[in-house]
Order: C-alpha cells, then structure tokens, then sequence
C-alpha cells in the first residue's frame, strides 16, 4: 500500500540545483534505501520529505496530506545525519523531555528494552560512544511511534559490530510494528536487505528497482582467473554454466579463481563510472 | 510545551560554567565595590549618617539590573544554539507549535532570569548582613520578586531583540562580552548617573537599565534613606537619588510610578519591534527553516 509519493521533487539553492525533478513512492512496511555518494542530494531529499525544507516544486502526499501538515509531522520520526540532542543532559532527560513535547503517549520502557538503554540511561549523553549515542538517538525518533522512519546516514562512523546491532532491533521493530523505514547511505551493504533503491547521483534517480533487479540489470557475474606467475585475469560471465565452462577450460593453466555475483557496487560503478566512497 | 521549558531549564543549570559567567558582569560591579568603590563613595557622601548602610542596598539594585540582563541573554543564547545545530529542526518535529518554541524560550529566559535575581539578591543581602550590620528586610519581598518578574520580562524580549541577528554562536560571545560589560555602566553601578557628563547621561537614558536601578534602589532603600536624612534638607536627599540614579532626573527627578511606568513602555516598544521583525521575517526570530 502506498505510504508516501513525491512526484517532480526539485530544490534549488541560489544557481545550484541540488535535487532535480525526484519522483518516488514508499509503500507502507517497506525498508527504502537512498544511495549515492556524498553531495548526490540525498540528504536534501530527506529533508524535503520530512518537511524540514520546502521544495521549490514538486509534490509531496502522504495519505492526502502535505509535509507541512502537523499530523503528518507526528507520523514520522528522523535520525539526523549529525546529533540533535544534548550533550549535557543524561540520556533519560533527552528521552523524557522530548517525550513530554508530544501529546500522545509514549512507550519509553519498549525503548529502553529495545536499545538497551537501561546502562546508559542516567549517564550524560555527551560521554557516551559514537554507538551508544546512535542508538539514543534512534530511540528519540521513535518516542512518538512513528509509521515512517527516515535515517539520514546512520551508521557513518559506527563499527561494523553496532551497525549490526541496530540493524538487528530496526528490522526486529519492522517485524513487530510494521515500521516503514527510509535510508540514506553511502554504505552498499547496508542496501543489500532493502526492499526498494533508488540510486541517486547529482541530484537525479539514475536508477530504481529492488536489490535483486538492479544487479541482474546493471552487473555482470564476476570471475577472476589467478595463474601461478601472480598475474590474474577478471572477467564478466552471464551464469554459472558460462563460468564453469571457463573454468573446465583454464583448468590446467590457473592456480586460483574466485566467483562472485554483482554487488551494489558493481551496479554504481556500471551506472555512473566511479565507486560510491 | 512544558517539555521544551524544561529541557531549556536543564541545559542552562546543568552548565555550572554557564551560570558562572553569565553572573560575571554582576559579580564584577560586586567585587569592583568591594574593593574601592565603596570606599570613594563613602567619602564623597560623608555628611550623610550610616553611608555604608545606604551604599549597600544601592549596590544590590544595580547589581540586580545587571543580572536580569546577563542571564535573561545567557538562557536565550540557547535558542541561538539550538539554531546553529539543528535542534531546532528536531523540535518543530514534536506537537509544540512554531509559536510554543518561541514562547518556551521566553518563559525559560523570564524563568531563569528571576530565579537568578533571587539568588543574587540573597546572597549579596546576607552578606552585607553579615558584614555590614545591613538590615536584610523581607517586607519588601514581595515588590522585589514583582520587579524580579518585570526586569526579567523586559530584558528577555530585549535580549529577544538583539539575539533576533546573531546566527553564529561565535557571535554570541561577543555579544555576550559587550553587554556584560556594558550593562554596569547602563546600569549606573560602576560610575553613579549622576556624576557622568550630560551626553552620558542621555544615552544612558534611551535604554531601560538607568529605571530599572532606579526602582531596585527605591525598594531596597527607601527605609534607609528616610533614617540618614531625616535630619538633612530635602534638597540633599533630591540631589543624592539624582546622583546615585535613585530616581532618574528628567529636568525634575522621576518618582517610582514614572520610572515604571517608562520601563514598562521600553517593554511595550521592543516587544513590537520583535512582532514586527517576526512578522517580516520568521528565519530571523528564530528558526533558521
């Protein structure tokens, strides 16, 4: 079911034009992912659609209403790129006061339990780790229980350890809640378990579809032959038969191969003709 | 809204260093007296009975004025921050409306500005009662926390004001710096009023701080005024409220009701000019959105 759908989106500042022409669509309970590099315009989308800036045209509608719309306001939740809260209150004080900005009730116990606040949870917030503090700030979006959730660069920064821990609770609350979750990311692998990309690079969708497609699209399976000089050779194969076939041939003369389908990566590189980082 | 107050609230007392160096400007009139100004003054009144006993309610009221202003801009400069680094972006998020920030940030200033003219208030009383034989008189309490609540008032929508053209919080500094140290001399509590010259005077008399000292040291010193100059002419208790800035002269020294009456028209005129400025340009109040 359709969630949100911007439709022409552009956002020109001054002579630049940092998003141009966007359309899109979040289903309900989806996970989107935005990916592109930095200065592609991702962050302007987001912020477009949570209403933070106005386009200058284009539509936006969720369920009929416009992002200026308080109701919509308090349907979503946002996890900016760099930290909204405040690093000389404890972690309680942050969560609890933002809680009492709201009129609906809040479920702050399921947040403590979810995130694992409960350690950190009278400790300043400003002594807290790059992880630790994420994931305040994840439970700060959700104080309101939102429908849709858009994080804008999450895990910049953050080890591969605690992305995955709050990976592990985001999709555990999709699971329980429905959630729809919009990401920004410049991570490739962050989008391997998203249902829908857009891939955006120099303000405009350069192309659209789920993970799957858009590898079956934009990439070639890759097979790299190591021969025993040290030298190797790399190359594009439809399937497996037509890499098995190589293989057979080559059999006698490599040392070493190594077989692996398209990534993400792949898609950008074949897309734009650089690497994402 | 009572969240956001709050939260304001916890970030200005939290900030031990904060609260120390918004009450500079008043600890340093404080010190400065201590040291000698007391003294030049003590002797420059000697014919007047008890001068020490009269000088140090003085002091209070002007010291009073310069912390309604200094700590009403010290808790606003919060919103300044808050611009710079997007907490107000997460904010307009919440179900507190454009008009509830802005107000939230007032009654935290208004708030924190009256709370810490109390404290000063206590604090500079008890010592001057301990040190002095001062009498700390809690009759005029409440007048005092009623002029507590007007200075604050005037010198949140002041600093409202000012702060409505800052966007960096490196500015915030200076400013901070600038009207720290001017808010003594407007205030006529390192040189007496009446003893600059004329221009300085009239500058002096275009802004709100000169009445507000002045309703401060009437409160606090009527009582020990009557006793020194009982048995003085009139002329010199007139000619001491005009030096010290006890009653600001306007050709004829102006009695408690017109001092207030002129403070709260300050109020009345830079509360439009915030309307106005509001009005033209919503970015520049507050949200940079």
């Amino acid at each position: 079911m359709k969630l949100l759908q911007a439709t022409s989106l552009t956002k020109k500042f001054k002579n630049k034009t940092a998003v141009n022409g966007i359309n899109l669509t979040i289903n309900k309970g989806d996970f989107v992912a935005f990916l592109g590099p930095n200065g592609a315009g991702k962050s302007t989308t987001i912020n477009m659609l949570t209403g933070i800036i106005q386009p200058t045209s284009g539509m936006i509608d969720f369920y009929g209403k416009s992002t200026t719309n308080r109701d919509y306001r308090n349907k979503i939740g946002v996890v900016f790129q760099s930290s909204v809260l405040d690093n000389n209150l404890s972690v309680k004080d942050n969560i609890m006061t933002r809680a009492k900005m709201y009129h609906k009730p809040t479920q702050i116990q399921l947040l403590i339990n979810k995130f694992d606040l409960e350690s950190i949870w009278k400790q300043k917030y400003g002594s807290l780790s790059g992880g630790q503090r994420r994931r305040v700030d994840i439970a700060r979006a959700l104080v309101n229980s939102p429908e849709l959730l858009f994080l804008d660069e999450p895990s910049t920064g953050l080890d591969v350890r605690t992305r995955t821990a709050i990976w592990t609770v985001l999709n555990q609350l999709r699971r329980d809640t429905g959630l729809t979750i919009v990401l920004t990311t410049h991570y490739l692998e962050e989008t391997q378990t998203a249902d829908y990309v857009y891939i955006i690079d120099q303000g405009k969708i350069i192309a659209e579809n789920t993970v799957n497609k858009l590898q079956k699209q934009y990439t070639q399976n890759i097979l790299t032959l190591y021969y025993p000089n040290g030298e190797s050779k790399k190359l594009s194969v439809n399937d497996k038969d037509h890499a098995i076939e190589i293989l057979s041939k080559n059999s006698q003369a490599i040392s070493d191969f190594e077989y692996r389908p398209g990534t993400m990566n792949d898609v950008f590189m074949n897309l734009t003709g650089k690497e994402i980082h | 809204m009572s969240g956001l107050i709050c939260r304001n609230l916890k970030m200005y007392f939290n900030d031990r260093s904060g609260v120390f160096f918004s009450l500079m400007g008043a600890m340093i009139s404080f010190i400065l007296y201590l040291a000698f100004l007391s003294q030049n003054m003590i002797t420059s009144w000697a014919r007047v009975p008890d001068t020490k006993l009269l000088l140090d309610p003085w002091l209070i009221g002007g010291t009073l004025t310069i912390t309604a202003i200094t700590t009403t801009l010290s808790s606003l400069s919060l919103m300044v921050q808050d611009r710079e680094n997007n907490v107000l972006e997460d904010i307009d998020l919440t179900d507190i409306s454009y008009v509830g920030i802005q107000f939230a940030y007032i009654v935290t200033s208004m708030f924190v500005g009256v709370i810490m003219q109390l404290i000063m208030y206590l604090i500079m009383g008890t010592f001057f009662m301990i040190v002095d034989n001062s009498m700390f008189n809690l009759m005029i309490f409440p007048q005092m926390f009623g002029l507590s609540v007007l200075s604050s008032f005037t010198w949140t929508i002041f600093n409202l004001l000012l702060l409505s053209f800052v966007k960096k919080v490196d500015t915030l500094g200076k400013i901070g710096t600038i009207i720290g140290t001017a808010s003594g001399f407007f205030a006529g509590v390192y040189i007496p009023i009446g003893t600059l010259p004329t221009t300085m005077q009239n500058l002096m008399k275009v802004t709100p701080a000169p009445y507000n000292s002045a309703m401060y040291r009437d409160v606090l010193m009527n009582v020990q005024l009557n006793k020194s100059f009982s048995k003085l002419p009139t002329v010199e208790l007139s000619k001491f409220k005009k030096v010290m800035g006890i009653s600001v002269d306007w050709n004829r020294a102006l009695t408690f009701q017109q001092d207030m009456l002129i403070f709260i028209s300050f109020a009345a005129l830079i509360s439009l000019c915030v309307f106005l400025i509001s009005r033209i340009s919503r970015r520049l109040i507050l949200s940079k959105v």
